[in-house]
């Protein structure tokens, strides 16, 4: 049996609206995608369908799902399930609201027999091998009624991953069992439970008592406090994750109306140029995350290898002076008090980050003659300010896909909000002629080497316009029992994470060690306690009663 | 039998004293703290930037309090902390019993559909759970030290406010006050120069034990998470206690401090309020 | 007559409850849209149907008034991050705070009692300094740094979260077992802390009694000391403290928000906690709804328990 601790709630267990990471996370180990991706090197690999062809103009693909899969109920995986399911996307718009993004291109998807699905696309793309979208069902789901209300908690729910959920008891826990009709063949475990904690310091706590057997997303300090501790091994892992610091570069909407109230300074490339150069992001990197973390450069992490761009001579070295300089030549010159300029910051409070790292900004922000203001607020109030674009600098952070479309695509002119102010999903506002054609071509662009060329050139231009500083790719940090299980599959497998994959292999691969019936010890002693104090109370109760009743005798 | 007994009671009300004496000794200290807490606190010691010292340094020969996750002296944090849990835990207290003030002496001295209004909302804040209110204000407000004062002052004032109604309705039912209405004092009169002052004792006690509440109150929003991230006061200190895994790491050094400093605040104002109260309502 | 006015002035709380509710919640600027799709992969078209389907497009006073009716229903809106109903999601938190609260109010109630009575009783004595001393000790303890401290302090003894191990075999005994196991820390937690608050509220309840003539009369008559104290004054006192539990019921919900908070027991206020992280504004909503209505029950409870046990009372 595999306890892994998880912080975030469970928001809902129907993948159509599931968006919470953890809830997903849990939805990979239920139903497998169209396709997957390899634990070694996180290539394409089987999902549902186990070969894809498109056609030469790029606009159908052909999926084919093998015979011989099937259901956690005994019931075939047939064409008709995957088709239902992109089907369900299609028409039904609350169905949309987890995944909606995947099928937007979709012209249509059909299922001429059993074993092939097309899927039609209004124009050529490049992303349709990774669809992550939970493939259901159709037979529970024809019945599901009204998708909005529907919960899926039958237990067990069907499912074709490796394991079926059987029980969630909302707060608590969630239990799954191995699923004994998996294709890839079923895990070497009955059982995997996910303990809900409401703090990640609980949940190092639990795994040193050996409560749990897996824990992600510590505190560089939590990691650090498991150190040369009995029985735990720590996986410092590559993450998906960067940290950012956007500078508004004069947000405008779609019309190129002008929206909130950045800074005019910083619409001068040479301004944020001048920021970013200030941050001493390795000494970031030292303090703040303690050395857990890579120095922060393009938009996708190292961890996705060939995507992941790095700037070489390109750099812009740490260099207040050289700041200092450039912002004296913008016209920024400093005042009596030494101060060019006032800016906001706006960062997360609570998250340990943006209260840490906001100091150190402060600090060279004012080396450079600006007078940082930080603003920590509620995730709600930070969006805000985001959307509204009413920010200078923000705290902000992606984990990233390993196709890089999305988070490329954040930075394009489109993804601004309409004139009405509304509807934007852009991250940093940022508009560029050379970024958005240079995205329009990677989009379209199948040749993948090619395609990883451009991909890295936007990432350039995005360093060079600095509409944002990547701060640091942040290091996944995990725990997990060696003395309770032997090894884990990570992914990828150099550096790579155990929880939190493009995948499900991290629970499927682990390997039970022989268990040793130690370490009960404590909790029967624990017990026992709990069973005296209780005990001794009842007493005291009896006792009280007793003597009231005895003394009711001598009435006057 | 009776001897003794008014032996006892004396003795008591001199314990109170004692303890309200005790009491006061501790807030000066508290005050002095945070007053010089410049002096003690050099400019860049409690800078994340320029710190040097190792984290989470158990206590020892120059962190004679340890360090906290960042390498900061959990010593000097707590000096520094001193000044904003107290300057909470007054404002919020005078804005709490300031309303309260108000709002008793108005729906006291003026009776009719005002009074009805007035009397109606208190029983409704006396009614809600304050720490509920106090949570979902700060989550509504922006973030910040103001946002603080406001969510306990506005939550905590009806006590006083019933309180002082009642002192109120008792002072204005005296003759006294009948004539000098009869006598043709005003409002102002009538409040200025026989409500108040007969008030003020009662707002005093008042005041010194909500400062104690304000306090826990505090603490208890900043470990929420919803204090001002940007100041250090010992409520904040603890909420980086726990975000930081002060537990697992058995770092009772960063753990410790700041709950007893709270405690013997807290506890503090609490014996001089009783002490107050002792000497205001001259029958105990 | 009295009653009907009571009643009356607590449903009338409760609008204003309900009323507060709407307001506090919907003056905040922000989409709750945006912070519901940050991080992921969203369209316009999406986030106007979220909208729509939350019915945030709609004109203040059209969802005050849909807000409203389905109140009255029961109905307390959809919650942004479980997409399930409001009142779904609290009725299934309900049961574990009910446990810790239930507990934790019954020890710290006979508890609170008995020492505030040998207190008083035993007025200026070295058993009422050293309760005294450490009920107002305890009231000044900040609940989460206690839970915090007893965590630290017991080690591995006691679980660090939770209210069930997954492993625990499913017959009743291991199960209740467990439950216990884990019960004990919270539950110890809140007593402390609202022990406190009762033990001085007896105490000084019955100081005010013992100087009730009746007392004095009942001592003349050469009862045992003992036999008063239990005859006489406790009973008459301990019914005003009594209902005080009740009145004080809005204490134990604040100490259930922080105890729950630091053990991870899956109640409402962790519920309340975890709506905090959003926000999500419709949860919270919800909670401080039933949370506030809670309290105005419990009071209107106190009133009438009063009146009932307590002949003396006449209260306005």
């Amino acid at each position: 049996m595999l306890k892994v601790a998880i912080v975030q709630q469970i928001d809902s267990l129907n993948p159509f609206l599931a968006v919470f990471q953890s809830s997903t996370e849990i939805g990979r180990l239920m139903y497998d995608y169209l396709t997957a991706y390899t634990a070694a090197d996180q290539s394409v690999t089987e999902g549902i369908a186990n070969r894809w062809e498109p056609s030469p103009d790029k606009l159908t693909w052909t999926f084919t799902v093998p015979d011989g899969k099937k259901w956690s109920d005994g019931q075939p995986i047939t064409a008709h399930d995957v088709a239902f399911t992109y089907d369900l996307m299609l028409t039904d718009e609350v169905a949309r609201t987890a995944n909606g993004s995947f099928v937007t291109n979709f012209e249509s998807v059909t299922a001429p027999d059993d074993r092939t699905v097309v899927i039609r696309t209004k124009t050529p793309q490049v992303t349709m091998l990774a669809l992550d979208v939970p493939i259901v069902p159709r037979h529970v789901w024809e019945k599901a009624g009204s998708i909005k209300d529907y919960a899926n908690d039958r237990m067990p729910v069907v499912g074709s991953g490796p394991f079926v959920l059987t029980e969630h008891v909302p707060g608590q826990f969630i239990k799954l069992k191995a699923n004994k009709n998996y294709w890839r063949g079923a895990p070497k475990y009955d059982e995997l439970h996910f303990v809900y904690f409401q703090n990640s310091d609980a949940a190092v706590q639990a795994l040193g008592k050996g409560e749990v057997d897996l824990v992600n997303r510590m505190a560089p300090a939590q990691f650090d406090s498991l150190e040369g501790k009995a029985g735990v091994t720590r996986n410092k892992a590559q993450g998906r994750r960067f940290t950012e610091l956007m500078i508004n570069p004069g947000a405008q909407t779609r019309t190129g109306v002008p929206i909130g109230d950045g800074a005019p300074q910083l619409k001068d490339v040479a301004v944020r140029r001048a920021i970013a150069q200030a941050i001493d992001l390795d000494a970031l990197v030292q303090r703040v995350n303690l050395g857990y973390a890579v120095k922060g450069a393009g938009l996708v992490p190292p961890v996705f290898g060939k995507w992941h761009w790095q700037p070489g001579e390109a750099e812009r070295r740490f260099d207040p002076a050289a700041a200092n300089a450039a912002l004296d030549a913008a016209g920024h010159p400093r005042g009596a008090d030494g101060t060019r300029f006032g800016l906001r910051l706006i960062g997360r409070a609570g998250r340990a980050y943006d209260e840490q790292a906001s100091e150190y900004l402060k600090r060279s922000m004012s080396d450079i003659g600006i007078a940082l203001d930080v603003r920590l607020v509620s995730d709600n109030q930070l969006n805000e300010a985001t959307t509204a674009a009413t920010y200078d600098l923000a705290f902000s952070g992606w984990s990233t896909n390993i196709d890089p479309d999305f988070v490329l695509g954040l930075h394009t002119c489109a993804q601004r909000p309409g004139a009405d102010g509304k509807g934007g999903t852009t991250d940093t506002y940022f508009c560029d002629e050379i970024y958005d054609r240079l995205y329009a071509q990677q989009l379209s662009e199948f040749d993948e080497a090619k395609r990883v060329e451009i991909v890295k050139q936007m990432q350039a231009r995005f360093y060079d316009q600095v509409p944002a500083v990547v701060l640091a790719y942040e290091n996944a940090l995990e725990g997990y029992r060696s003395d309770h299980f032997a090894r884990f599959t990570t992914q990828p497998a150099q550096g790579g994470v155990i929880m939190a994959q493009n995948g499900m292999w991290g629970y499927y691969g682990a390997e039970p060690a022989e268990r040793t019936a130690q370490a009960q010890g404590s909790r029967w002693t624990g017990l026992a306690i709990g069973g005296v104090l209780i005990g001794g109370l009842v007493l005291v109760v009896v006792w009280m009663a007793r003597r009231r009743g005895a003394t009711a005798g001598e009435r006057e | 039998m009776s001897v003794f007994s008014r032996l006892g009671e004396r003795r008591a009300g001199f314990l109170a004293h004692r303890a309200g004496v005790a009491g006061a000794v501790v807030l000066a200290v508290a005050a002095l703290v945070s007053l010089l807490a410049p002096l003690f606190v050099p400019a860049d010691a409690l800078d994340v930037t320029r710190v040097t010292a190792d984290a989470w340094q158990p206590p020892g020969a120059g962190h004679w309090l340890g360090t906290d996750h960042t390498g900061r002296s959990v010593a000097l944090l707590m000096v520094q902390g001193t000044g904003t849990s107290l300057f909470v835990g007054l404002t919020a207290a005078v804005l709490s019993v300031g309303i309260g003030t108000l709002v008793g002496v108005v729906s006291g001295h003026f009776g009719g559909l005002l009074a009805g209004a007035l009397l109606r909302v208190t029983d409704f804040f006396l009614v809600l759970p304050a720490l509920v209110l106090a949570i979902a204000l700060s989550t509504v407000l922006p973030r910040g030290l103001g946002t603080i004062i406001l969510a306990i002052g506005l939550t905590s004032w009806p006590s006083t406010a019933r309180m002082v109604r009642a002192q109120t309705l008792t002072i204005e039912a005296r003759p006294f006050v009948e004539r000098a209405r009869a006598l043709g004092g005003g409002h102002a009169h009538v409040i200025g120069r026989h409500v108040l002052p007969s008030v003020v004792p009662l707002v005093l006690v008042n005041a010194t034990l909500a400062v104690a509440s304000a306090i826990v109150a505090e603490s208890t929003l900043a470990f929420l998470g919803l204090g001002d991230p940007t100041r250090i006061s010992w409520g904040a200190m603890l909420h980086q206690a726990q975000l930081h895994g002060a537990v697992p790491q058995r770092a009772w050094w960063f753990l410790l401090p700041p709950g007893l400093a709270i405690v013997v605040v807290v506890l503090a104002f609490t014996l001089v309020g009783r002490a107050l109260e002792a000497v205001v309502t001259p029958k105990r | 007559m009295r009653l009907a006015g009571r009643i009356g002035g607590a449903a009338l709380s409760l609008l204003m409850v309900a009323v507060l509710g709407f307001f506090l919640f919907r003056v905040v600027p922000g989409d709750p849209v945006v912070s519901m799709t940050r991080g992921r992969p969203t369209t316009e078209a999406l986030q106007a149907e979220l909208r729509a389907q939350f019915g945030l497009d709609r004109p203040l006073h059209e969802q005050f008034w849909s807000y409203f009716t389905s109140l009255l229903q029961g109905d307390l809106g959809t919650s942004f991050t479980f997409r399930r109903p409001v009142s779904e999601v609290i009725l299934e938190r309900l049961g574990p705070t009910v446990l810790l609260v239930g507990t934790a109010t019954l020890i710290a109630v006979l508890l609170g009692l008995w020492l505030g009575v040998r207190a008083a009783w035993r007025r200026d004595s070295a058993f009422d300094r050293v309760t005294t001393g450490v009920s107002l000790t305890l009231w000044a303890v900040p609940t989460f740094w206690l839970g915090m401290l007893l965590m630290m302090v017991t080690g591995d003894l006691f679980p660090s979260r939770g209210m069930r191990d997954t492993d625990t075999p499913p017959d009743f005994l291991s199960q209740a077992l467990d439950v216990g196991h884990h019960l004990v820390l919270p539950s110890v937690t809140l007593v402390a802390v609202v022990c406190a608050e009762y033990a001085l509220v007896m105490r000084s309840s019955l100081l005010e009694e013992m100087h009730a003539p009746y007392l004095t009369t009942a001592r003349a008559k050469g009862l045992r000391d003992d036999l008063v104290r239990r005859r006489h004054a406790v009973p008459n006192a301990v019914l005003p403290a009594i209902t005080l539990v009740f009145l004080r019921f809005g204490l134990v919900v604040a100490g259930a928000i922080t105890t729950e908070t630091v053990f991870s027991w899956p109640g409402l206020g962790l519920l309340f906690y975890d709506a905090l992280t959003g926000p999500d504004y419709f949860l919270l909503q919800g909670l401080l709804v039933v949370t506030a209505g809670a309290v105005v029950v419990m009071n209107l409870l106190a009133d009438v328990l009063h009146g009932v046990l307590d002949p003396r009372v006449k209260v306005v």
